[in-house]
């Protein structure tokens, strides 16, 4: 077999200044590191920036794919460890959103020695509920979700090549950029939804060894407020912030105050 | 009350969400696709709630970011939520410059799911007809190979654990009647047939998560097949025609045994050999049947007394396999017996095989090793027609290859060039080897390797007795080897004059 470059693997880029503690942002599920646009760039001046593609998503090399490997988060995570280790980088503040919140935290559980902080972006270690425990989707549901995902074979493969179109008031972002945006490999995209929405690591969570900020979204159908509360809960040494941003996504639709948030744990060290 | 506006009234879902995704206008016939009314839904609910739950989270972790990236979205399909289940739609939006809202329609796209389902359910079928197709090759191409019953055999439960996807498979045969095991495989207990013969009929049964297909040869059923633990569930218009094939090969193995069975008690009641009894001499034969093929070969071996105090013994090898080899070198055998006579020699009697063989066409270029050994003198007279030479194994000093007396095979005769012998003295304990080319010939070297292999065999087995040796010879030169030809090997010593007492080497 030849060797892996973990980089090129998932299109890793490093951009920022030489000085300062690294920030490594990672996309969550449906989506590619162009979810950080708006948050990354922020800290360039202060910090080394890292965003990298989970493999299916993006500019990730999908030729090692092994769909056996990657039937469980840790795959992710490990993966996610061996970018750290090729990047030469001092210990880092990892920032995961949604499922990428689990696979940090996996990856800070398996070494923490390459994890400084760990930051929870609408985190949720298990989206269905069980026994007392709301996670956002039913059980009945998710057999549901699994089966339109199967079904929606050809809306996913349009999204792959979506129709180019221009982004009237941010005239600023390349036509590169928005046609790489969001790109996924609609065979791993399955996988990856099964995975992801599927695994529960509700009990790994009381194992993350380092500092974590939990950053909760006011009103978010796949994250309820009290997941929020619940992994605030189970870890050992956390922080809550709930956001007035609403939605999944407050790295795109609450970029300004994500930010300021981020910025100001950062400061505080 | 004043109609309604065309917005309100367009024959397709409208709404336009606030920047948060709360949905704060919406018209009749996205709350008619919803089946709730408008003071549920306005500035109550995000436009996620109104899809399905793969549509609620394609929009929540793509779509919504896509749409605030890009401005906007077109013809994506998804579901929305309703009473009477899902409604499949196409979904375009667009955000509004300044005030960040956004306006959706959703276009039904029943007949387009509709005609999508028909695309994938024709792509699968095609698939399927693809994979039944080469696991009907792979079947076909594993029979076709199988000449007898335990090959055949092999080749269903190959199929049967391979592309017909059972965990367990068992080949139950019928003998007079009723139905034995005759191989299985797989992991776990054999399954068995539900009754002790299948008188029943010729579909194939399934009971219990098992599968039992019968294998219809010409007259009933030679075998059954029994599957378990099956998975996917296999086709069945495959299972009857693997089923169809196996019964017709299983049918044709049986017969082609029956055959074999045949020419193989022929062959081995010509074989029988009775040597005379002397003191003088002793012999050890091996013969090895070719096992990969089930025909028999055309190779003997024989030892009778030539005339009084003269042993023949002779080595031979018919051209081809089958019947047709066997009773040639049947005929051949009775007609070295008949053609040697005292004081004529090998030579002599070549000559008069060749006129043999040419009232008998399929024993034609037979190759022969024949000799004539002097029991009171120990002078061995020897002759080959095109056959390997004789391996000299002194009572003491090196082995040596006897290349004297060689010519053509039988009936190949050159015009005025007659058959040659030559003659040997040989010392008491002398041994002499005859053996066919089955014993040196392999397809990966040369016959100069083979009998020096030959040569080193039979030194590292020195000192056995006669039978021992032909015996650890071949075992030696047929190590790892799958026996394809006949191999036959004959070992001849002379133990000298009895009178002179105590010269005779042991075994």
């Amino acid at each position: 077999m030849c060797p892996v470059d973990p980089l090129r693997r998932n299109a890793v880029t490093v951009t920022g200044s030489p000085d300062g503690v690294p920030v490594v942002f990672v996309h969550g599920f449906g989506c590619d590191q162009g979810m950080w646009r708006h948050v990354a760039p922020a800290f360039e001046a202060t910090h080394p920036v890292v965003t990298l593609d989970h493999v299916g998503a993006g500019g990730s090399d999908t030729s090692g794919y092994d769909r056996e490997r990657y039937s469980s988060l840790q795959a992710y995570a490990d993966d996610l460890v061996e970018v750290l280790a090729a990047s030469g980088l001092p210990p880092v503040v990892l920032v995961g959103h949604s499922v990428s919140a689990t696979i940090g935290a996996l990856a800070a559980i398996a070494r923490p020695e390459v994890v400084r902080q760990l930051v929870m972006v609408a985190p949720n270690p298990r989206f269905v509920d069980d026994d007392g425990y709301r996670g956002g989707f039913g059980a009945d549901e998710v057999d549901e979700l699994l089966e339109t995902m199967e079904g929606n074979h050809l809306g996913w493969s349009a999204d792959i090549a979506p129709v180019i179109m221009g982004a009237p008031d941010r005239p600023e972002l390349g036509e590169e950029l928005t046609r790489s945006f969001c790109r996924t490999d609609p065979t791993i995209a399955r996988d990856f939804a099964r995975v992801t929405f599927l695994s529960d690591h509700r009990a790994d969570l009381a194992h993350v060894p380092v500092p974590t900020l939990v950053l909760q979204c006011s009103d978010d159908a796949l994250a309820p407020l009290e997941v929020g509360a619940f992994v605030h809960d189970q870890l050992p040494d956390s922080e809550l912030v709930v956001l007035a941003a609403t939605g999944h996504c407050p790295n795109l639709s609450a970029p300004a105050e994500l930010v300021g948030v981020l910025r100001a744990h950062l400061d505080r060290g | 009350m004043s109609a309604p506006d065309d917005w309100t009234a367009a024959p397709c879902g409208l709404l336009v969400l606030d920047p948060a995704g709360t949905v704060v206008r919406v018209n009749d016939q996205l709350l008619a696709w919803a089946g709730r009314p408008a003071a549920d839904v306005v500035d109550r609910v995000r436009f996620g709630d109104l899809l399905s739950v793969g549509g609620r989270l394609y929009w929540e972790t793509h779509l919504a970011p896509r749409l605030q990236l890009e401005g906007r979205l077109q013809e994506i399909s998804v579901e929305l939520r309703s009473p009477d289940g899902r409604v499949p739609v196409l979904l375009s939006a667009a955000v509004v410059p300044g005030s960040g809202h956004v306006r959706v329609a959703l276009h039904g796209a029943r007949d387009r799911v509709r005609f999508e389902r028909e695309l994938r359910a024709a792509r699968e079928q095609a698939q399927h007809a693809v994979d039944r197709l080469s696991t009907l090759q792979a079947v076909t191409w594993g029979l076709s190979r199988a000449t007898g019953v335990r090959e055949v055999v092999e080749a269903v439960l190959t199929a049967a654990t391979g592309p017909l996807g059972a965990a367990t498979a068992a080949v139950w045969t019928s003998v007079e009647g009723h139905l034995q095991l005759h191989s299985a495989r797989g992991e776990g207990p054999v399954p068995a047939p539900s009754a002790p013969d299948l008188a029943a009929g010729p579909a194939p049964r399934s009971a219990d998560g098992r599968f039992e297909v019968p294998l219809p040869g010409a007259a009933g059923f030679p075998g059954v097949l029994v599957l378990a633990g099956v998975d996917p569930v296999p086709d069945t218009d495959v299972l009857a025609a693997v089923a169809q094939q196996a019964g017709l090969a299983l049918d044709r193995a049986r017969l082609h045994e029956q055959s074999a069975g045949v020419a193989h008690a022929l062959q081995h009641a010509m074989l029988a050999v009775h040597p005379p009894v002397d003191p003088r001499y002793a012999v050890g034969a091996t013969y090895r049947a070719g096992v990969e093929m089930l025909e028999v070969g055309g190779d003997w071996y024989d030892v009778f007394l030539v005339g009084p105090g003269t042993l023949g013994v002779v080595v031979g090898d018919v051209v081809g396999r089958g019947l047709v080899a066997a009773s040639a070198m049947g005929q051949l055998r009775s007609a070295v017996r008949a053609v040697s006579e005292p004081g004529a020699g090998p030579a002599t009697a070549l000559t008069r095989l060749d006129r043999f063989v040419e009232q008998v066409p399929t024993a034609q270029m037979a190759t022969v090793a024949y000799a004539e050994l002097d029991l009171a003198t120990g002078v061995l007279r020897y002759a080959c027609a095109g056959h390997p030479p004789p391996l000299l194994l002194p009572a003491d000093g090196p082995d040596h290859y006897l290349w004297g007396g060689r010519s053509t095979p039988l009936g190949a005769v050159v015009e005025g060039v007659p058959r040659t012998g030559t003659s040997l003295q040989l010392r008491a304990g002398d041994r002499v080897l005859l053996y066919t080319d089955g014993l040196v010939e392999r397809r990966d070297r040369g016959l100069d390797e083979g009998m020096a292999a030959l040569a080193l065999a039979a030194e590292q087995v020195r000192g056995r007795s006669l039978g021992d040796t032909t015996e650890a010879v071949t075992a030696v030169m047929l190590q790892g080897e799958v026996v394809s030809d006949d191999v036959c090997a004959l070992l001849l010593r002379w133990s000298g004059p009895p009178q002179q007492g105590g010269v005779a080497a042991s075994g």
